[in-house]
């Protein structure tokens, strides 16, 4: 299978804080790949046959390409911001497109029956009427006014409240959601989805948050975002097809599907088919 | 063809099941009345055999539409106020109880299935053998209607084996209604003998 157009993108290929000089191997759409520290302090990724492959570091994670970037990878300002707590997840392996990972966290009228009294709970199902552009001159998918009923939107957060969203798609296996922050009302906290493309049909999950919570215990939040990405993969993992239809074919959106309609048409605008279904089946 | 035991699919249940025409979600309402559905969702493709039932329809676990036992979409919980169009419907089969089996028609079909009047549905079993082999181990044979009668522990039995599209099959195993406890539990073993049987004459004949 070619990679197509997908080749030339960022994806996230392990921790910064864990690569040391021993080094590490891992895969990256299809071809096995190795990462190190340099003597220098930097991280150095290679091929098998040892073609260095460009690098780079960011949002906790190590960054890499078979291709070659024509762009830097996305910024995310607000994750800079002074008093926010970086929370490095770690990784959760998904035996389901990389494609179809981000479209369920693109997803919100899943919450009450796949994270039950956490994220969303009956009788509070409605997906009210949101907004969804592709923002030409980021060249990025964006919804909000994205708005839900959760039970405990958070570890920080002590009972119901309706919370506020915005998703943005900034390159073709990552996402950031940025969500109404219980602990300090006005700014929103970031919860990231960066997927690394094992295969078409296999993918690592690295969930990254920068936080605005000094109360809770890392080990809390870890446990929190882990138990929820958990939940996610008990579905993903049985989705027909496996694979990303880019084109409705079988199945059937509607208005609380605004964001992965806008995202399966981006994907396809590029040609980002690495973990698609081209085919309707 | 024979596809579950009655007993497999308790009210307010849903089983997965593989059939010649892929695979299906085996239901169960709350009042008891049971259905077949492809196990595939029309809305975003989730297996419905990981849903719930509640009530006399089935809800899928990802975004928790529900369908009746006809297929008709009845609900989306996104859009609680909204009329599922008609269009929206999943595949559904004709399924039916007889005698404590369920049994997939296969095609439109006007005949019933078979009916067993000696003999209750005891245990299903997977056996890594096809149907054909099974025979040949139980020394038994095979009816017009698909069923296979002979021996086990000394006593009559009947075997429904369906084949699955990996070449395995399920064996739904039937004993004499009148079997004391201990005959059904001897007949239960010599399943378990019957299938190393089975399984091995395929080693065996895989080798050769
Ligand atoms: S996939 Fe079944 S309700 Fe969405
Ligand atoms: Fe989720």
């Amino acid at each position: 299978m070619t990679t197509g157009a997908m080749r030339d993108e960022w994806y996230p290929v392990g921790l910064r804080s864990k690569v040391d000089a021993g080094g590490q191997q891992t895969m990256l759409m299809g071809e096995q790949i190795r990462l190190r520290e340099t003597p220098g302090g930097a991280v150095a990724v290679e091929t098998a046959d040892g073609r260095a492959l460009p690098v780079v570091v960011g949002h906790g994670h190590v960054w890499t390409s078979l291709g070659q970037p024509t762009r830097p990878l996305f910024a995310i300002p607000e994750a800079d911001q002074p008093g926010r707590r970086l929370v490095e997840v770690g990784v959760v392996r998904v035996r389901c497109s990389p494609l179809r990972a981000v479209e369920n966290f693109l997803d919100i009228a899943h919450f009450p029956f796949v994270h039950t009294d956490i994220l969303g709970a009956e009788p509070h199902t409605e997906v009210e009427r949101y907004e969804v552009e592709i923002r030409e001159k980021e060249d990025e998918v964006w919804a909000t006014k994205v708005r839900f009923y959760q039970p405990q939107a958070a570890k920080s957060a002590s009972g119901g409240i309706t919370t506020d969203y915005m998703y943005r798609v900034p390159a073709p296996t990552c996402s950031v959601l940025y969500k109404t922050c219980p602990a300090r009302p006005g700014e929103w906290d970031v919860i990231t989805l960066f997927v690394q493309p094992l295969t078409e049909e296999l993918c690592d999950v690295w969930p990254w948050m920068a936080l605005y919570d000094d109360v809770t215990p890392m080990t809390d939040l870890i446990h929190f975002q882990q138990m929820i990405f958990l939940q996610d993969r008990s579905i993903l993992e049985n989705q027909i097809p496996r694979r990303l239809p880019l084109d409705p074919g079988m199945e059937i959106p509607t208005r609380a599907d605004l964001t992965s309609v806008a995202y399966r048409r981006w994907l396809k605008r590029h040609n980002y088919t690495y973990g698609a279904q081209l085919v309707a089946q | 063809m024979p596809v579950a035991l009655s007993s497999d699919i308790p009210p307010a249940t849903v089983i997965p099941l593989q059939t010649p025409s892929g695979p299906m979600a085996l239901w169960r309402s709350a009042s008891g009345r049971l259905s077949m559905s492809a196990d595939r969702c029309p809305h975003r493709g989730m297996r419905l055999s990981h849903g719930f039932v509640r009530g006399e329809a089935l809800s899928c676990i990802y975004h928790g539409w529900s369908y009746s036992q006809d297929g008709h979409c009845l609900r989306i919980p996104a859009h609680p106020d909204l009329e599922p169009p008609a269009a929206i419907r999943v595949a559904t089969a004709t399924v039916c109880e007889t005698g404590g089996v369920v049994w997939l028609a296969l095609a439109q079909t006007e005949s019933q299935p078979p009916r067993f009047s000696h003999h209750t549905p005891l245990r299903s079993l997977a056996f890594a053998a096809a149907p054909t082999a099974i025979l040949v181990a139980l020394n038994g044979r095979a009816s017009a209607d698909g069923s296979m009668q002979g021996e086990l522990a000394g006593l009559s039995v009947i075997l429904l084996c369906a084949p699955q599209p990996d070449g395995t099959s399920m064996v739904h195993v039937l004993a004499p209604s009148d079997a004391t406890l201990e005959e059904r539990l001897a007949i239960s073993s010599a399943t378990e003998a019957l299938r190393r049987t089975a399984e091995t004459a395929l080693a065996t004949e895989a080798a050769a």
